[in-house]
């Protein structure tokens, strides 16, 4: 390959988006740059929409009106709600569609192909085992989406009528369950915005091949359902079943009790005989916590769809997990030539916002440029995220996990959003020579 | 002249849904009357031991409590149609259901049967929330029943006799043995879901109509030929029939126990198979190896019936003989409780458990061989005794013991002087001294045998505990997971149940010594895979999540970082 064809140097810009991610990636070639946006999305900023809007045209004047390849890892809010547009065509996902992206990378779980209602299969969910299994898991995240509504709207209702919910608790679902609503707008707007869509799997083709020569690329997650040794085919089938349950579950519950027993007389609160009361309070604890697993379990499936990209340039790796867990980890980490891969990493992109099982030991006991002293050659760790808003710290599940951080902190060069301070400054940049 | 009042009686009949609205005979739902013991019922129902609370909390809406009559059952001619729409009915059903397991297990035991808290009145909401999930909470003091709109229709689980049965067997398990649910072995897990799905599926065959019903439904022949009685042939029927007419909405988040025992096939391999650690499924090979001795017992049962043509036998008097073998094993199931270990359990425990409870109330087993077929059975389903006793059944204790420190009437009632009795006799009994020692229960029960005379038996649990450093464990010859940092605190659990004769002399000590270094070992590793060690692991709700990450395939809690 000529010389002229390799980057020379890349710059990874780190955008402060509360609890989400974005991260510009520019490799510099000696007669251009070539841009890749790796997800775009926020669940905990206070700014909301101007927020989005300010970092979209920072991204549009960073890479000059052109984006050469976006990447969403996955479909949560806070990847991609950034991608979202409006009717008055001003918003963050019109200004990063006028950008034009070459590709779109999402994971094989994204491809409308594999969609339940679909009528072609892919290329992925084709295979021995056939379409049914692959088509199942699909139809139960899509069917996540209506579950996390309807516990929305329960836990508002629930809320209201005092007692029984703990903050805690209703902090936690609400953020959750925020995450893992349905983001349509930008959903179309991925679908359509790229001239070519690549959906992804372990080992398949990235789609960057075509637009970042001399730059190595893999994809090392999500497995495909007959790549995953966890997930069975009746086990998909099940669960797409659980989930179906689930979703039209709570559209009876939104609907309220009389869908149940049409003018059968019930008790107002005040009313209810005395013995019953401490027992409704639990009852209401109870659905609180309920929701909150079912909640917690979708975000955690949704998550284990993340696209892993490996990305290698002279010898340099870059490691975007987006918010893999260890589900999706377990099948690249099962292989030694993917061990290998992994020891020599220069920066990872942590995933998940830092949280206690996107990092497994076994992928940091892997990479061999961990240091406890500063040197040249010392891992970088990046993370993006916001203290406080997701996982409890009684349970050991706060994001970002403090006893993770400890460990980044200790033997990288580690920078966490979190950091960039003041209300102006909306990102932090990183330059790699190569 | 005039003439007293009878005295009121001891039961009461109230019509129930045999086992779902699924299951039909001539196009109307199964419906079976029990008895149910009398009370003085308040409103809800609201009894002595159950209370209904119509209380939903997916749409806030409390229904009003619905009042029993004293002498009547007001849904005893109900149409189906009725019995689906009415919130009352609903209450009723699953009022008399809990109860009747309830009576069941005091049948068996002997003796009035606690619930898994501190409290008296289990509290039931039949309509809990939208969720296909039903799940007994021991913090709540609760069985919550969900409901949500199914293929034809909502489906209501406070309306199926197995899921009601399963829940409330939860409830009374954690009652008899509050060490089960702590983090041990899979089998321990596996254990309150494998039992509990044998009480529900047993219930369920005890009664004749629904057996009836599933012995092939479309023909309305009073007889069956002899050829369709044979094993695999009411495998067919019996089991597969009525898995395939129950209500399959809910098998997602809770399995189809009854379909898995009968697809089940034998295999001495499950227990050790990766595939089979999760809860639900190793549960089910414990339901398989029973179900499959009671159609062994039930075949044998036919076997002496005479025919009412040429080669065929009378449908109702099958069925019949199907609820007493089912009624027997039930029986049988619940006794074995008393003479299992208080902790870390395991299927073979079981075993030798059932064989033992068995043989001591009926020690010629001659007519039905209810002991030799479920002993086969659970072979086949790689489930040896633990016992090496004959027939599996426990042994006597070994060492003499000194019964005159302490006094035999007290000994039936007082925990403090049957730890005096403990105390007096560790050595013997091979207690360890270090741990920390509790008498959890002094049971005095008296069991009815086939020949009417009573068993009179006291059941004693003890457990010890001991907290020692990862590093400490060595002097146990316990070895800790290589990983786990030598500081970290480990609890060891063991304990045992004595079984005292009428004389108050010790018949059985069933025991799992908390210096058994192998068992220690083995827990700590299966723990420490699962991640029980990690913060938080604890303080997850056990019943109401492990229905739940059943149906979403979750792995264990394993986490990592």
């Amino acid at each position: 390959m000529p010389k002229s064809s390799q980057p020379r140097r890349l710059t990874l810009r780190a955008y402060k988006v509360g609890f989400g991610d974005c991260f510009l990636l520019t490799f510099h070639y000696p007669s251009d740059d070539r841009h890749v946006l790796i997800d775009f999305g926020s669940t905990g900023s206070e700014d909301g929409d101007d927020l989005m809007v300010r970092v979209a045209q920072d991204i549009h004047q960073q890479c000059g009106g052109k984006i050469h390849a976006v990447v969403a890892t996955h479909r949560h809010k806070d990847h991609i709600n950034g991608f979202a547009t409006r009717k008055s065509q001003d918003g963050p996902g019109d200004i990063i569609a006028s950008c034009q992206p070459d590709v779109v990378i999402q994971p094989w779980t994204e491809d409308p192909r594999a969609d339940p209602k679909a009528t072609g299969p892919t290329a992925v969910s084709a295979g021995k085992k056939g379409l049914g299994a692959a088509q199942a898991f699909v139809g139960s995240l899509n069917r996540m989406h209506g579950v996390a509504e309807a516990a929305l709207s329960e836990i508002d209702r629930l809320r209201s009528l005092g007692p029984g919910l703990t903050q805690n608790a209703f902090r936690q679902l609400s953020f959750l369950g925020e995450d893992n609503i349905s983001n349509r707008s930008a959903v179309e707007n991925l679908m359509k915005m790229g001239k070519h869509n690549f959906y992804v799997h372990f080992g398949s083709k990235s789609g960057l091949e075509s637009v970042l020569p001399g730059v190595k690329t893999r994809v090392l997650g999500p497995p495909t359902i007959e790549q995953s040794a966890t997930i069975k085919t009746q086990r998909a089938r099940d669960e797409a079943e659980f989930w179906h349950f689930q979703a039209v579950a709570g559209e009876l519950a939104a609907a309220g009790g009389d869908a149940l027993f049409a003018g059968v007389p019930t008790c107002s609160h005040q009313d209810a005989p005395p013995h019953t009361r401490w027992f409704i309070e639990r009852a209401r604890a109870l659905r609180g916590e309920q929701l909150l697993e079912i909640v917690r379990s979708l975000d955690k499936a949704m998550n284990n769809t993340s696209v892993i990209l490996l990305l290698e340039a002279a010898g340099k790796k870059l490691l975007f997990p987006g918010d893999a867990q260890i589900e999706n980890w377990s099948f690249a980490l099962g292989k030694p030539d993917v061990q290998e891969l992994l020891k020599g990493v220069t920066l990872y992109k942590v995933g998940h916002h830092g949280s206690l099982n996107a990092t497994p030991k076994s992928l940091w006991e892997l990479f061999q440029n961990k240091n406890k002293k500063p040197s040249a050659a010392r891992l970088r760790t990046i993370v993006s995220t916001m203290a406080g808003k997701h996982g409890d710290p009684r349970r050991g599940t706060e994001v970002p996990r403090q006893k993770l951080v400890e460990a980044l902190e200790a033997e990288s060069d580690y920078f966490s959003t979190q950091d960039i301070k003041g209300r102006n400054k909306i990102r932090e940049d990183f330059t790699m020579e190569l | 002249m005039k003439y007293p009042p009878p005295p009121p009686a001891p039961t009461r009949k109230l019509r129930i849904i045999a086992q779902d609205p699924g299951v039909r005979s001539n196009g109307g739902i199964v419906t079976a009357v029990v008895d149910v013991a009398a009370e003085t019922l308040g409103p809800g129902p609201r009894g002595y031991r159950v209370q209904i609370v119509d209380y939903d909390s997916s749409t806030h809406k409390l229904y009003q409590p619905a009042a029993l009559p004293p002498d009547h059952d007001p849904y005893r001619d109900a149409s189906d149609d009725a019995l689906l729409s009415n919130p009352g009915f609903h209450a009723q059903n699953v009022y008399a259901i809990v109860m009747r397991t309830l009576a069941r297990f005091e049948f068996a035991l002997g003796r009035r049967v606690n619930w898994g808290f501190s409290g008296h009145q289990i509290q039931v909401a039949p309509h809990a929330f939208a969720d296909a999930n039903a799940f007994y909470s021991e913090r709540d003091h609760a069985l919550m029943f969900g409901y949500f709109p199914g293929r034809q229709g909502l489906v209501f689980s406070c309306l199926s006799h197995d899921v009601i049965a399963h829940e409330t067997a939860h409830a009374l398990l954690d009652g008899l043995r509050e060490r089960y649910t702590d983090p041990s072995s899979p089998q321990q897990a596996a254990f309150h879901e494998g039992f509990s799905d044998v009480v529900a599926l047993l219930s369920v065959f005890s009664l004749p109509g629904v057996v009836e019903a599933a012995l092939e439904p479309k023909n309305r022949s009073r007889r069956i030929p002899r050829e369709k009685l044979k094993p695999e042939a009411l495998r067919e029927t019996a089991l597969l029939g009525l898995a395939d007419q129950m209500g399959q909405e809910m098998s997602a988040s809770r399995g189809d126990a009854l379909r898995r025992s009968a697809k089940l096939r034998p295999s001495p391999d499950y227990l050790s198979s990766p595939d089979f650690q999760e809860p639900h499924l190793l549960g089910e090979v414990l339901v398989a190896a029973m179900m499959n001795a009671f159609l062994e017992v039930w075949v044998h049962r036919l076997s002496g019936l005479g025919e009412v043509a040429q080669g065929a036998l009378d449908r109702q008097r099958v069925a019949e003989e199907g609820a007493h073998a089912a009624n027997h094993l039930l029986t049988m199931s619940i006794r074995a409780l008393d003479y299992c270990p208080p902790t870390d359990i395991e299927f073979r425990d079981f075993l030798s458990a059932l064989l033992t409870a068995d043989r001591e109330i009926q020690p010629d087993d001659s007519k039905y061989h209810y002991r030799d077929t479920l002993l086969e059975s659970f072979q086949d389903y790689g489930i040896r005794p633990s016992s090496k006793g004959e027939a599996g059944v426990w042994e006597p204790p070994e060492a003499a013991l000194v019964y005159d420190r302490t006094h035999f009437e007290s000994m039936q009632r007082d925990p403090d002087e049957v730890f005096r009795f403990i105390w007096e006799n560790r050595a013997a009994l091979r207690l360890c001294e270090d741990a920390y020692s509790q008498v959890q229960s002094v049971r005095p029960c008296l069991r009815l045998g086939p020949d009417g005379f009573p068993l009179r038996e006291t059941v004693i649990e003890y457990i010890q505990m001991i907290t020692l450093r990862a590093d400490e464990l060595v002097q146990m010859k316990v070895r800790a997971p290589d990983a786990m940092a030598p500081s970290a605190e480990v609890k060891l659990y063991g304990g045992g149940a004595l079984i005292f004769d009428e004389y108050g002399r010790l018949k059985f000590h069933v025991r799992n010594s908390i210096l058994n270094a192998d068992r220690q070992t083995s827990r700590l590793e299966s723990l420490w895979r699962h991640g029980y060690f990690e913060k938080g692991a604890a303080a997850l709700s056990r019943f109401a999540s492990l229905h739940r990450r059943r149906a979403m395939d979750l792995p264990p809690l394993r986490k990592e970082v």
